[in-house]
């Protein structure tokens, strides 16, 4: 779907349609749908960093421009000259523009200033904030003299302002990331890990398992490596004491809701915790019920002490729930403690399911039927690694060889997971190639250092015991073919290729579903084809009023950080649920999907020559050591290491404006 | 590698800046913000604009070139006139909000604001408004520091000073857009903050946001009161320096010019706060002697540099046992003029008042302290009434109509207070405490003067030295330098982890010493950059001096036998040593004024 555009010049590209009738005007699809700002609000214009689109031809862009200055003023860092003191002037030139009547040289003033901030400002804001300025006095004079003449410049139009960066639309929480880059910049630590907790709670975690959307839209990378995004992340939350020194309260609570409008949020994992936050901060009293006797679902039982200490990180921040006045009952279990209906019986008016995707998938061969001794899946493996042998101190029975099938990082986890519990040998077996692993690099090159022998193209067949214990497993080799729909090559057996390795244990990490043991049909909670929960993707309701699901639970085995996100969203959602009836417009909201929706245009090419600074790198501890155990294996950074890695961040802010009928 | 600049062909090396490779070819770049002598290309002022065409391209891109690596083929032109109206443009946008109150700025005729407007031919500035910097921050609660935001160009030099060459760390970047300026971490005021005092940041700043608070003012009062008793104490390192604000050479050794014109201005007393610092030598060096026989708290650390103590007290209160309890030669001269001077000169203390001369802000605080009072008899009077930087006092000869060049070489003249050894008057660079202390040291131990006098191990440049002393009977001991506070850092962080096997650990708060202190006159443009002039100076004077021990001065030998009696005497105990306090700053931290903070 595309938007006829009347106007407009973005890039290198002009647009002008003021000879045709609307009817006659092609939609302009690389645009996305930019017909309406809410339901029933016409969007009239845009303007962006490279340009603008005018959508109705009665919009005064002079007018539009001077707003639009007038937010970039507003949000200048302030360092640089040209982008502090010359926005802000050309705010009050076009001002002066605008409200009286148009003299000889005022133009030429303004074009020069304009011109000025735009090349030679620091930073990505100042550089792209006078351009919707710039095309319109360059290809549009005609447009500016009719409006001056016309008056129309003169008054004020409906104007939606938002800025972002590629970096924080690419992050599913939307974090600010430039700014806490800023704050690490300007020595102001605290303000820094303020900025990512104002998304959610668990930052330190975050800056050790994020997957990192954020690195991969970073300009930085067509200069030489993207900013080390998370790895400043964990330096902040690591600096700073919000959990272990309280610095939540209640008095962060500004609109205390009454006591009878409490929430159940089911799941203390990344979705559940996010969601507790944000309804606590909104003034709802919270409850929490956990199945396990500690919180953090699949970031506590899924992912290893060597990447993520438990005690030290992940519980001092989700202790901040209860700094904030929410409660969490443990070892409750959703259909074996309590149901849904119990809830609702209780007296929460709403209820967060964030239960998770815990079981895994088998591998689907002969020989796994039944139970055998020395076969468990991947999520349940680490489930045993991280809960009971860790925190219970149960032993384990693992034998000398062990063979994980998967490639993702759970598999990761898995095989490093056992190389610290003492495996000798461990083998990954991996149906396609290494490079099309989803796994993150740097946790395969981690296994490859720490001695894992990997199998690529390689596929099971069939499992191989005796006397109910596992002894082996039958193994084919792939080949690939031509690729997918997808873009993947497909992959098939290649027949005769079997071999049988011999072990002691396998553990499948290929994929994980969610227990629908939880919640009886009857209750009014209905799941997909893919045997997800369904929910609503905008307000993440489900099938039964007034409860709401978010996570894996949704997604599917997902990361941290879209697990949060959800939490956040299905928070925001609740709240418009109980204080409205319905959900409430989120101009933030649309402004990511009007972007989403023009990709393509906003891509944007490093056009200057850039001083390499290279990444920081960060000490690990050595591969023959931390093999045997679980201690975390990335060592934090200096102070000094910080601030050089915070200064090449390069600041990509982009102001985006809309003009709106209402 | 090679480009052509202006016509000309360069050659570089990689990872050079257009602006590098443009000063090694001798083409000049008007620059703001930057500052070589430590690194520091924030590329923020962006005044450093060229014409560059890359190779294969054929349109020209205009770029800083502070922050822009040249490379190969490149064609730069510095000159063009579109430059020049772009660097004319940033610099009236530069001006637009500041403060250009320039008659009354302590930067008057000395801003390199001003230079730089000139460079570009600054013609007329349109957009100036007052608008823009009112409201922003201007804190005269330090005794040491003034800050005046209204004048700041964010270079942010004073921040990387203080974060990279110090590491206190107590200036943050904080404000947006015009609001913009440099503040004290926790937004608390600077006399509250971890500010040391060490005005390493006045040295730096390009105009008059930062500066040493002014006394000049309180020094005139005294002057023309008749019922006040000046008495001057001129410390080791302003004479080697002031001349530098006359337009006289690095290292000028001005002491008799300065004399005369304290003479001139009519002082009652002038005299050196190098007899002081014999004293301190007795004193500092018994004290190290029973801490080494009674098995007292080792290694033991000088006091006498203010910025240094302040920083002790404030982040590693824990060490304070290590710090000699012996005054600073400042404070022991304040201490000693107000009852013994007095006493013999027949004065009374209650009309008498010390003014210093220090290469030092920090000694602004220093004075104010309350346990450094009352030697006057006047409960909480200072024993030091003020403190005059080198800067100050420049702008204090100059204010009076005294230009130094022309007086004539003045003499101390004072028959209890009136020697100095060549000892003291190293106590201005770093290591010169060290030496001094060893030749005392050596003579008391052994009974024989150290063979050649000086103690050569321990000079140099490195920010941390050391070197091992032979004192016979005693054995060897170990001793260390530490001087600016990184280095001071570094220095207690081997002191924590057992790796520091010292006897004795000199430590400065400014590198250099006294020699580069926040007071000295600040070069435009450079940093700490000719402090080896202005020691080289100093070690002139020592090895001239017909004294060249603490022990010799034989006003110090009068002082004890008249007055103190012996070092760590009773009356010593009582005027010329004291006590320090934990001072670490605690801020408690909160969400809410965080998030508060982060909407505005």
């Amino acid at each position: 779907m595309g938007t006829k555009v009347v106007i407009g010049a973005w890039g290198d590209r002009k647009f002008d349609n003021r000879g045709k009738r609307f009817f006659e005007i092609e939609e302009f699809e690389e645009l996305g749908d930019f017909r309406e700002f809410d339901p029933g609000n016409r969007i009239k214009a845009y303007l962006g960093g490279k340009g603008f689109f005018v959508f109705d031809k009665d919009v005064s862009l002079l007018c539009a421009i001077g707003q639009y200055m007038k937010r970039a003023a507003d949000e200048s860092c302030g360092k640089c000259t040209p982008c502090r003191s010359g926005t802000r002037i050309l705010v009050g030139k076009l001002q002066d523009l605008c409200a009286r009547n148009y003299r000889k040289g005022q133009l030429q003033e303004i074009r020069e200033l304009a011109e000025h901030i735009h090349t030679s400002s620091l930073c990505g804001l100042g550089q792209s904030a006078t351009v919707p300025l710039l095309k319109l006095l360059d290809e549009f004079p005609e447009k500016v003299e009719e409006e001056l003449k016309n008056g129309s410049a003169r008054g004020t139009q409906v104007m939606h302002s938002y800025v972002t960066a590629p970096c924080i639309e690419e992050c599913p929480s939307k974090v600010d990331v430039p700014r806490y880059i800023d704050y690490i910049k300007d020595g102001k630590f605290t303000h820094s890990v303020g900025v990512v907790l104002q998304k959610y709670p668990m930052a330190a975690t975050c800056g050790r398992v994020c997957v990192r959307f954020c690195e991969m839209a970073c300009r930085r990378t067509q200069v030489d490596e993207p900013v080390g995004i998370k790895v400043l992340k964990r330096f902040v939350a690591d600096q700073q004491k919000y959990a272990s020194e309280h610095w939540f309260d209640r008095s962060l609570i500004p609109d205390p809701k009454p006591a009878d409008l409490k929430v159940a949020v089911i799941g203390a994992g990344p979705a559940g915790i996010s969601a507790a936050y944000h309804l606590l901060l909104k003034g709802y009293p919270v409850e929490v019920f956990e199945a396990m006797t500690q919180p953090g679902g699949m970031a506590a039982v899924g992912i290893p002490e060597y990447r993520l200490p438990k005690e030290d990180i992940l519980r001092k921040e989700v202790a901040i729930i209860e700094d904030l006045g929410g409660t969490i009952h443990y070892n409750q279990r959703m259909g074996r403690d309590f149901t849904l209906n119990d809830l609702i019986d209780r007296g929460f008016k709403s209820v967060f399911l964030g239960v998770g995707a815990h079981k895994g998938k088998a591998l689907g061969v002969p020989g796994e039927e039944g139970s055998v001794q020395g076969y468990i899946t991947g999520v349940k493996f680490l489930l045993f690694i991280n809960h009971y042998h860790i925190n219970l101190g149960l032993d384990m029975d693992l034998g000398s060889k062990m063979v994980v099938v998967g490639g993702g990082n759970v598999a990761m986890d898995c095989v490093r997971s056992a190389l610290r519990m003492g495996v000798k040998e461990v083998h990954l077996v991996y149906r396609r190639t290494r490079d099309e692993m989803p796994a993150d690099m740097e946790e395969i090159e981690a296994a490859e250092h720490e001695g894992v022998i990997f199998h690529y193209l390689t596929h099971p067949t069939r499992l191989i015991s005796k006397d109910g214990k596992v002894t082996g497993i039958e193994l084919t080799k792939m080949e690939q073919g031509t690729p997918d729909a997808s873009g993947r090559r497909r992959v098939m057996p290649v027949t005769g290729s079997e071999f049988t390795l011999d072990t002691d244990f396998v553990v499948p990490a290929i994929g994980q579903r969610v227990d629908q043991a939880f919640i009886s049909p009857e209750q009014g909670v209905e799941f997909n084809s893919w045997g997800l929960i369904e929910a609503n993707e905008q307000t993440l309701r489900t099938t039964r009023r007034g409860v709401f699901a978010g996570g894996d639970a949704v997604t599917g085995p997902a990361t941290l950080i879209e697990a949060m996100a959800q939490g956040q969203q299905a928070a925001e959602s609740i709240d418009d649920y109980l204080t409205h009836g319905r959900l409430v417009f989120r101009p933030e909201r649309r402004f990511h999907q009007l972007l989403k929706g023009m990709r393509k245009l906003q891509s944007e090419e490093v056009e200057q020559p850039i001083r390499h600074l290279y990444r920081v790198k960060v000490d690990e501890l050595d591969p023959e050591t931390r093999k045997r155990k679980f201690e975390e294996v990335e060592k934090p950074i200096s102070v000094e290491a910080a601030y050089k890695e915070a200064n090449r961040c390069m600041r990509c802010y982009r102001v985006c404006s809309v003009v709106t009928e209402k | 590698m090679n480009a052509i600049i202006n016509g000309r062909p360069v050659e570089f090396t990689e990872d050079t800046t257009i602006l590098e490779a443009a000063r090694a070819h001798g083409q000049f770049i008007p620059t703001l913000c930057e500052l070589a002598d430590i690194g520091h290309t924030p590329g923020t002022c962006r005044m450093c604009m060229v014409e560059v065409t890359a190779q294969g391209q054929d349109k020209p891109q205009l770029l800083t070139a502070c922050d822009t690596p040249i490379e190969e083929g490149m064609v730069i032109r510095t000159r063009t006139p579109e430059v020049r109206q772009h660097q004319r443009l940033q610099m009236e946008l530069l001006l637009a909000d500041h403060n250009q109150d320039c008659a009354s700025c302590v930067r008057h005729g000395d801003c390199e604001l001003q230079d730089v407007a000139q460079f570009v031919g600054l013609q007329n500035t349109r957009f100036s408004d007052p608008e823009f910097f009112a409201g922003r921050c201007v804190d005269r609660t330090s005794p040491a520091i003034q800050r005046d935001m209204t004048k700041c160009v964010r270079c942010q030099r004073c921040i990387a000073v203080c974060r990279d060459v110090q590491g206190t760390d107590v200036l943050v970047f904080t404000g947006k857009g015009v609001r913009a300026e440099v503040g004290v971490r926790d937004s608390i005021a600077m006399k509250d903050s971890d500010c040391i005092s060490c005005g390493q940041c006045t040295l730096v700043c390009p105009v008059g946001a930062l500066a040493e608070k002014d006394d000049t003012e309180r020094v005139i009062d005294y002057f023309y009161d008749p019922d006040i008793y000046t008495v001057i104490q001129i410390a080791p390192a302003t004479r080697v320096a002031l001349g530098e604000e006359f337009n006289m050479g690095y290292g000028s050794n001005v002491e008799g010019r300065l004399i005369s014109a304290f003479q001139q201005l009519g002082a009652d007393v002038v005299l050196d706060t190098n007899f002081t610092a014999d004293l301190v030598i007795m004193e500092e060096g018994n004290e190290l002697l029973q801490r080494v026989t009674d098995g007292g708290v080792l290694p033991m650390f000088t006091s006498c540099s203010p910025g240094w103590v302040n920083w002790l007290e404030k982040n590693h209160p824990e060490r304070l046992p290590h710090l000699s309890t012996v005054k600073s030669p400042q404070q022991c001269f304040g201490a000693i003029a107000k009852t013994y001077l007095a006493d013999k000169m027949q004065v009374d203390p209650a009309r008498m008042r010390v003014i210093s001369i220090m290469p030092c802000t920090a000694k602004k605080e220093e004075a104010l302290r309350p346990e450094f009072t009352g030697a006057s008899g006047i409960k909480g009077r200072p024993d030091v009434d003020v403190v005059l930087t080198t800067r100050e006092c420049a702008r204090l000869l100059k204010r009076e109509g005294i230009w130094l060049p022309g007086l004539p070489e003045g003499r101390y003249d004072n028959e209890w207070m009136g020697e100095y050894s060549g000892a003291a008057e190293i106590f201005g660079t770093t290591g010169g405490v060290t030496e001094a202390a060893i030749r005392t040291l050596h003579f008391a131990v052994t009974g024989q003067e150290l063979e050649g006098i000086d103690f050569l191990p321990i000079r140099g440049y490195e920010n941390m030295r050391e070197a091992e002393v032979d004192l016979g009977p005693k054995g060897k001991i170990k001793v260390g330098v530490a001087h600016g506070l990184a280095a001071a850092k570094t220095m207690i962080e081997r002191v924590n982890n057992g790796e520091a096997d010292y006897t004795f650990i000199e430590f400065m708060g400014c590198p250099g010493g006294c020699m580069g202190g926040g007071g000295q006159p600040r070069i435009k443009k450079n940093y700490q950059t000719f402090w080896h002039e202005r020691q080289q100076a100093i070690y002139k004077i020592d090895s001239d001096a017909a004294i060249r021990q603490s022990h010799n001065n034989p006003h110090i030998q009068k002082i004890y036998k008249e007055f103190l009696g012996e070092p760590l005497g009773h009356k010593s105990h009582e005027l010329l040593h004291t006590s320090y306090r934990d001072r670490k700053v605690q801020v408690k931290h909160d969400m809410k004024t965080i998030w508060d903070e982060i909407r505005s």
